[in-house]
């Protein structure tokens, strides 16, 4: 085959075929994976999740994954949320006239595991390869469907005031390492992204106890904005202890350097679990167990007062409102 | 006006200084600093080490309440 | 024992009960880290903080977007940029706008990020936005003096660096105690502020930005002020020394000359600019592209002007949260972080 992806293997002849026999199909195979227009499946028992996700993640590769990882992870991870066991994914490329066939392989690979990981299948594929300058690089779509488990009913909208806020780890890594990588701020760490495949980590809390209201994954802006999009939800007012928030130290630093908030930056592998308080101790130490949620925490609850609100207490022990992000994350010197 | 971050001093070399705050390190101009040594602590801002810093922010507060009275 | 007798830092604050005082935070970093603490919250009713003209980009007048956004996008030039400015208005939109308009508007963290950047592409135009009080200034003098002794000309300064003493002059009568901006004071020292107190009777207290910095720089403030005398104290001193950074002011002397300057606001006031020397002219972007002189329109509306001066509240804006809000800005207090007015709308328009 060809060292680099051409026109020619989006044009739905030979080499197409090529491209998909010998990169797709042979990191996705599975008995689902289908050679036809479409896959033919069995539906799931009870009721079922489906959730779509673009990714065009730049760098495509980073610290601790790459965008094939990534767009399993998304996907997984939405399904997940909402108490669903992920059983299919389709996924679709638009790859960049020339991109290295040996990244491509590298981005498959990296899908292969992590939906292998994740227990989930690739069921149907589509590739397209857009002129030199109309992509960058390679972008993603995945689709998934997942089987709800019986008795789940996690909602944004289902917080209650009393609920303990749990998030499953430190924060903001993923957002802190695409940042460094993608900007020339001359900053080193050995900072790597959370991404990560969580729905081992939420069948585990779900199968501790069912009284769970909220499951959400902070992904684009961050568990700040996953915060206040469930203020609002569920009309209720979220109350943090600022020192509970776990943010890894060369995070806090970067943070620092920048004048970032790392509330604000998108993790990829964490989720904010809300649950009534005298089952959070029980979801915090199944969270313990699991692999990437070791460092979980409850960093607060949610209230009746200030609903809407997200309210930080702060190591002075003074109360004030979470800012809300103007717009793109830009560091800041004032 | 001036987002500033303590960092400690790792290296020293033709002016340039490698600073690490809590483990995130870059290097920065130590020239409008007249002697700075590995250890030390530094106000950086935009590039550069602005300040030496001689204590802890506990202890400089202590002393100033003392101070006051 | 009579360390249990005495009041801490925030007790003192808490509990005065005095004549009105007027605290003026200079620097849009107290700002932004007064609101993150929640101090305002704890202050009694007769401590008003009100929040100053100590954010560079907020007092960056429109023409100098206009003028950035020319060479991005008429000038081809490659602008590098704090990510502060990114977002403020000119009279036909901001950086972020050039840039999806196909202009090329790169973020840096540090003047010296865009030398390199030049050496790294010799085959681009760089031009800094030069911004900043006496804290940054000399970052940016620093970038030219590495672009000379490197031989590097596709680099240079659009410049609109600003010095504060002046704006202290020029807003005195709205304040009875400065809180000095404390990085502002590492490069400076503090004759300067001293010499206010004795000499203009201007008082004013250097504050740091951790908590326990700023709860006794205002405990100082309040202190003192009661003593009825001008008064100057360095609440700061684990940074700012009295003869702050020499070499850093030497740096800004060889490069740069002060000049009157216009405030986004405020409009001109005398001797409060730096700009670069005339023999240093192929490092300055206006004269190499030949820019025109430029005269920025403000939306009419706007008072940025009169809450800079603490004339009014944000909240007294008619555009304020309505027309102006911190994802579509219409004056500059809105769009940095620190702006007061963007301080006020995401921490004080709900005060708890």
């Amino acid at each position: 085959m060809t060292k680099t992806v051409t026109l020619a293997h989006g044009a739905g002849g030979r080499q197409t075929s090529e491209l998909i026999d010998e990169v797709f199909k042979a990191h996705f195979a599975n008995p689902d994976l289908t050679a036809d227009d479409a896959a033919v499946l069995m539906p799931p028992v009870g009721k079922m999740a489906m959730s779509t996700d673009g990714f065009i993640v730049s760098p495509a590769f980073f610290p601790g994954g790459n965008i094939g990882k990534l767009s399993i992870c998304g996907t997984v991870n939405d399904l997940a949320c909402m108490g669903a066991k992920p059983l299919y994914l389709s996924c679709a490329f638009v790859i960049e006239e020339g991109y290295p066939m040996e990244k491509l392989e590298e981005i498959a690979a990296a899908m292969e595991k992590t939906a292998k990981e994740a227990g989930v299948r690739i069921v149907s594929g589509d590739t397209k390869v857009a002129g030199k300058g109309q992509v960058d690089g390679v972008f993603i779509t995945t689709t998934g469907i997942g089987e709800i488990l019986p008795g789940i009913a996690t909602s944004g909208e289902a917080a209650r005031p009393g609920d303990a806020i749990i998030v499953t780890g430190d924060i903001g890594r993923h957002g802190c390492t695409v940042l460094l990588e993608r900007e020339n701020f001359g900053i080193e760490t050995d900072i790597t992204s959370d991404c990560a495949p969580l729905w081992g980590t939420v069948e585990a809390v779900l199968n501790a106890t069912k009284d769970v209201h909220v499951i959400r994954d902070a992904t684009r802006g961050g568990v700040g904005t996953v915060l206040y999009e469930v203020a609002e939800q569920s009309r209720a007012g979220i109350q943090l202890d600022s020192s509970a928030i776990p943010v890894d130290d060369q995070v806090r630093g970067v943070c620092g350097m920048l004048g970032l908030e790392p509330l604000y930056l998108a993790c990829e592998g964490r989720m904010v679990i809300m649950a009534p308080k005298d089952r959070a101790e029980k979801i915090l130490a199944v969270l313990k167990t699991c692999p990437y949620s070791s460092d979980a925490a409850i960093i607060g609850e949610v209230t009746e007062e200030h609903p809407g609100k997200v309210v930080l207490t702060t190591e002075i022990g003074t109360k004030t409102i979470l800012a809300q992000p103007g717009g793109e994350m830009l560091p800041r010197i004032c | 006006m001036c987002v500033g971050l303590s960092a400690r001093v790792v290296k020293v070399q033709d002016g340039m200084a490698l600073v690490d705050a809590g483990g995130a390190r870059r290097e920065i101009s130590a020239q409008m600093l007249s002697e700075l040594e590995p250890g030390d602590y530094v106000m950086v801002h935009a590039g550069i080490a602005i300040a030496k810093i001689t204590a802890e922010d506990e202890e400089e507060t202590d002393e100033l309440m003392e101070e006051l009275f | 024992m009579e360390t249990k007798t005495r009041k801490t830092a925030r007790e003192i604050i808490e509990s005065y009960d005095g004549a009105p005082i007027r605290i003026m935070e200079v620097c849009g970093t107290h700002t932004h880290e007064i609101f993150r603490l929640g101090l305002r919250n704890i202050l009694p009713k007769n401590v008003e903080l009100i929040s100053g003209p100590g954010c560079p980009v907020c007092v960056t007048p429109v023409s100098f977007i206009d003028e950035a956004r020319m060479l991005v996008l008429e000038k081809g030039v490659t602008v590098c940029s704090f990510g502060d400015l990114i977002r403020v208005p000119g009279t036909h939109g901001n950086l972020a706008d050039a840039r999806a308009e196909g202009g090329k508007v790169q973020i840096v963290y540090a003047p010296m990020d865009a030398v390199d950047y030049a050496r790294e592409n010799p085959e681009e135009q760089v031009v800094f936005l030069s911004v900043g009080f006496e804290t940054t200034t000399p970052a940016c003098c620093l970038a030219v003096d590495q672009a000379r002794k490197q031989g590097i000309t596709n680099f240079s300064l659009l410049t609109a660096n600003k010095t504060m003493p002046s704006a202290y002059r020029a807003l005195k009568d709205s304040v009875d105690v400065y809180l000095y901006p404390g990085h502002v004071n590492a490069i400076t020292g503090t004759k300067l502020c001293e010499d206010l107190a004795k000499e203009e009777g201007i008082s004013g207290v250097v504050a740091g930005f951790t908590a326990r910095e700023l709860l006794t720089a205002l405990a100082a403030a309040i202190l003192y002020h009661q003593k009825g005398e001008p008064f100057f104290f360095n609440a700061y001193p684990r940074v700012v020394t009295p003869e702050g950074s020499v070499n850093a002011r030497k740096m800004m002397d060889q490069y740069m000359e002060d000049y009157d300057c216009e405030w986004r606001g405020l409009g001109v006031i005398p001797q409060s600019g730096r700009r670069l020397r005339s023999e240093y002219g192929e490092y300055d972007a206006r004269i190499k592209y030949n820019l025109p002189p430029m005269e920025g329109r403000e939306n009419k509306a706007c008072r940025c002007g009169e809450v800079l001066q603490g004339k009014c509240l944000p909240v007294d804006c008619p555009c304020f949260g309505k027309a102006c809000t911190p994802q579509h800005p219409v004056g500059a207090c809105m769009v940095s972080n620190e702006g007061a007015c963007s301080a006020y709308y995401q921490y004080g328009g709900n005060l708890l």
